[in-house]
């Protein structure tokens, strides 16, 4: 029995038992090569359900939906390593309760879905620590050297024209599992912090907010990049921000379920240079 | 419709001097909302202060800025003006024209258009502002002095002698700090014991006063008048209620070849110990890195002379206890810094080379040596004693860039009583300046050198060695401008005084600010020289600079008069400038739950009408919350605002820039 079949009998499993109320995982998508995400709350639904190399989104954003999780209830979900470490970061951030989430994971290397050991996130403990250590994927890590190497204008020009082309669809922050908030505070109007209009000035003010929110919570799984109509590589500014507070904080957003929120917490050892 | 007063203070030519007030004026006045806007010598005296009330009275003003000095200075006499003129006091805010202007820059055009931008800015927050109403807290009439030196034991006394409740924690087994390691004490030369022990048996007795020893502050939460101290005793394996003080265990222990801490090493102690004799509480502890029983599984010698049945107990855990404190004074001391780091001094290579700490234990009475001055390597009476001045103090390369302030003083009393003791004796001092500024304290040195025969010479040493049994002290006389060659027999290192090892890191436990060197910073180096910027935490003693003890003693007694004068109230105006979350936005996260430096912030659900869970958000008690604003810089969702200082007010200022 195929990986896909197996989480499909457990998936219907779960559901006819009362176990979990909902499974998020995949379903046909509108090509061939696409999936999109499907949610069986009956066991006949689960049969829909689709594993494969094609299935590449975090479904944890639809974990954060407004009042899925507040009944207690259990859900089932589909998840990749990434996915994982955002779980991770919504359970420190208590957007999730651990309890609540029984996990169908896998991994997607050259093209072949494998199965991850584990239903409950504690299942995971080893997976923060391996991911804290593997190295980001080269086309990633390749073009952020790249911008490193332009110098502080250089790479100026280069994100005043990446964010010219923002038409403030709002896309990233729709598929990002960690913008969870209810209110954006780009939609705060009383006073009006961010500009709303796509000019330059604002675009920038968007995307600096936002790459500042992000900030030691980004689990780097390219859904804004992904969503983005108009292509601007939204993952380079999250991999930089990870890098920095790696560096300043030796902190891995998502390592653990027990971390604590990098930027809200202090220890005694922090370092201080920025105070002269 | 806003009515707002303008008031630009000159504050004599401070400000007047760079910033063109008439100018300022005018261009103020044209600002939309200002109804009144006049410029005065100096609008903190009684008739500005009498203007700005006419100006609230007669023209029906809302709200009301004074373009001056920084807040910090004169917010308060400016809120009670407003107060008294009818208007909330929180509608007044200070546009500060001078710290961020006048001073600070030398083009008059330009200083001028920046004290505009300034003064307009604060317009349009004060539109903004909300009458606000000062919250009332209680006080905890009970302090918490951390340290029982001198510093400490004065303040607890002078606290606990007016009627409050003192827990007064110290880490060591006894009370009494360096002081009761001190032979006599200068300028009067009484003897340091002498004075110091009925102090501490008048803590240790006092009604008032709860003496926990052996312990340390781990923990403290709160703010001024309610601050929750948790306190580690650590176990002593004597159980100190049964104890008697006997002292039959110590004189059974095997482990006999302890070097004391309290002699300096000079002398030796058992595994289990009182650190000195009138150690108070009497009750001796057990070192467990040396006991043999903690080392081997066997012994238990004083457990079998103890009389007392269950008084020793190998079993005994540290244990916590909570205290309620309304105001706390750190009186944590200081240590003398390792004097290794000058290789040419030799100390720590040759045994009689020794410090100024080690040369008062053997120059006690109650000292290894009964107060015979000896060589520490073979107990012979030293006939020439160099004394080394500033072996540490006032060297920025090596050392520490400050004085020590205390060693001046205490040289010239080791060079007296060497006379006092040795007749014959030479004491040969090198120092850089003698600093001897206090009441008798000139006449002290000046006795030592006519009187007691002390030989002052100015210079350095650079260099030291030993030769047939002798110190060579290589140095130079830079009065005359020659070299000078000493044979001594021992030398003796006026070494600085440094904070403790530990304290940066317990000043942020309990959240005081310290100086690059680590000791603790005064609110105001002049004019609030007890207290620490933290409301309700105070200072005394060599934790805040070196200090001799009757400046410690004094400073003691000052902080005490001030917990006294927070105790003289049972209850506390507070600012009414505290955090509220918006229910509606707030996402949850609890980031500000973390980040919030006062715990001010808990959790709480919001159910429906059946009891059923909505959501949980975060809840600001503004009891507890100080306004620092922590959380609303970290909520993403930009739920929290801040009362005194809302996102509107400002967006608003900074708009007007």
């Amino acid at each position: 029995m195929g990986i896909q079949e197996q989480y499909r009998s457990e998936a219907a499993e779960l559901l006819s038992s009362g176990e979990v109320k909902l499974v998020i995982g995949f379903g046909a998508g509108s090509t061939a090569d696409r999936r999109r995400p499907l949610f069986a709350r009956t066991p006949e639904e689960s049969e829909k359900l689709v594993l494969d190399q094609n299935c590449i989104a975090n479904l944890t954003t639809y974990l954060v939906a407004g009042g899925l999780l507040t009944d207690g209830k259990k859900v089932a979900v589909f998840l990749k390593p990434d996915g994982i470490r955002s779980l991770n970061i919504l359970i420190a951030e208590s957007q999730v309760k651990a309890e609540q989430v029984v996990i169908f994971g896998f991994a997607i290397e050259n093209n072949e879905v494998t199965p991850l050991e584990g239903r409950s996130i504690s299942d995971f403990a080893k997976l923060g620590e391996k991911l804290r250590t593997a190295t980001p994927p080269p086309s990633v890590q390749e073009e952020a050297e790249r911008l490193e190497a332009m110098g502080s204008s250089g790479r100026f020009e280069y994100w005043k024209e990446q964010f010219s082309k923002c038409i403030k669809c709002y896309a990233c922050r729709q598929a990002c599992p960690m913008c969870y908030c209810r209110r954006c505070i780009v939609d705060v109007n009383q006073p009006q912090w961010v500009s709303t209009s796509s000019h330059t000035l604002g675009n920038f003010e968007w995307n600096l907010v936002r790459a500042f929110h992000l900030a030691g919570r980004c689990a780097a799984c390219g859904a804004c990049d992904r969503a983005c109509p108009v292509n601007i590589p939204l993952r380079l500014i999250n991999y930089r921000m990870g890098k920095e507070v790696k560096e300043a904080f030796d902190y891995f957003a998502g390592e653990s379920s027990d971390q604590n929120p990098v930027l809200a917490s202090f220890r005694q050892d922090d370092p201080e240079t920025f105070i002269l | 419709m806003a009515k707002i007063g303008v008031f630009v203070c000159h504050c004599g030519e401070n400000i007047a001097s760079n910033v063109d007030t008439a100018n300022l004026v005018r261009k103020v006045s044209e600002h939309p909302g200002v109804e009144v806007c006049a410029e005065y010598k100096y609008f903190c005296s009684d008739p500005g202060q009498e203007t700005v009330k006419r100006a609230i009275r007669e023209n029906g003003l809302t709200g009301v800025v004074v373009a001056a000095c920084s807040p910090r200075m004169h917010e308060t006499t400016f809120r009670k003006a407003c107060a008294e003129a009818g208007l909330n006091p929180y509608m007044l805010e200070m546009a500060n024209i001078r710290e961020h202007c006048s001073w600070v820059h030398s083009d008059k055009e330009k200083a001028t258009e920046k004290a505009i931008e300034i003064t307009r800015s604060l317009v349009e927050k004060v539109k903004r502002n909300n009458n606000l109403k000062p919250i009332s807290v209680p006080v905890t009439r009970r302090a918490l002095v951390i340290g029982g030196g001198i510093a400490g034991i004065q303040a607890a006394l002078d606290i606990a002698g007016a009627g409050r409740e003192v827990i007064l924690v110290e880490r060591e087994p006894s009370i009494g700090g360096h002081m009761s390691q001190l032979s006599e004490t200068f300028p009067t030369l009484d003897c340091s014991q002498c004075i110091l022990t009925p102090r501490m048996v008048e803590a240790i007795q006092h009604p008032n006063i709860k003496v926990l020893t052996y312990s340390e502050v781990e923990e403290v939460d709160g703010y001024i008048g309610n601050f929750k101290a948790k306190i580690r005793k650590k176990s002593r394996y004597v159980d100190i209620d049964k104890c008697t003080g006997c002292g039959d265990c110590i004189q059974k222990c095997p482990v006999k070849k302890v070097p004391s801490e309290f002699e300096c090493g000079l002398g030796n102690r058992t595994a289990i110990y009182t650190p000195f004799a009138q150690a108070v509480p009497n009750v001796p502890v057990i070192d467990t890195t040396r006991c043999t029983y903690f080392k081997n599984g066997k012994c238990k010698i004083c457990q079998k002379t103890c009389q007392i049945e269950n008084c020793i107990d190998f079993g005994m855990q540290d244990t916590f206890e909570e205290y309620e404190v309304g105001a706390i004074v750190v009186a944590t001391g200081f240590q003398i810094q390792d004097t290794t780091l000058y290789g040419e001094y030799g100390y720590g290579r040759y045994k009689d080379v020794i410090t100024g700490l080690s040369f008062e234990r053997l120059a006690s009475a109650s000292g290894p040596t009964s107060g015979v001055i000896k060589r520490p390597s073979d107990g012979k009476e030293p006939e020439t004693i160099v004394f080394i001045q500033c072996a540490g103090s006032r060297d920025p390369s090596k050392g520490v860039r400050y004085c020590s302030k205390i060693c001046c003083m205490y040289t010239a009393k080791h060079a007296m009583l060497y006379a006092h003791k040795n007749h014959d004796g030479r004491s040969r001092i090198f120092y850089m300046d003698i600093r001897a500024a206090g009441k008798g304290y000139d006449e002290f040195t000046r006795r030592a050198i006519e009187e007691d025969g002390a030989e002052y010479l100015r210079g350095r040493v650079s260099k030291l060695y030993e030769e047939n049994g002798k110190l060579i002290v290589r140095g130079v006389d830079s009065l005359l401008g020659k070299p000078v060659e000493i044979a001594a027999d021992m030398v003796v290192l006026a070494t600085a005084i440094v904070p403790q090892p530990d304290a940066r890191e317990f000043a942020k436990r309990i959240g005081i600010g310290y100086d690059e060197y680590g000791f603790y910073n005064e609110a105001h180096m002049k004019l609030r020289p007890v207290e620490t910027a933290t409301a309700g935490i105070y200072l005394c003693g060599a934790c805040q600079s070196p200090k001799d003890i009757p400046d410690s003693v004094a400073q003691a007694s000052a902080a005490a008069a001030k917990v006294l004068g927070l105790f003289s109230r049972e209850q506390l105006e507070r600012e009414p400038v505290v955090a509220s979350v918006s229910d509606a936005t707030c996402a949850g996260c609890f980031g500000c739950v973390m980040a919030c430096p006062y715990n001010a912030i808990d959790v709480r659900d919001i159910n429906d009408r059946n009891g059923n869970l909505i959501k949980q958000v975060a809840d600001v008690n503004p009891g507890l919350c100080q306004g620092c604003g922590t959380c609303v810089t970290f909520c993403r969702s930009n739920s929290i605002d801040l009362a005194g200082f809302t996102e509107n007010q400002i967006f608003a200022e900074i708009m007007a820039l």
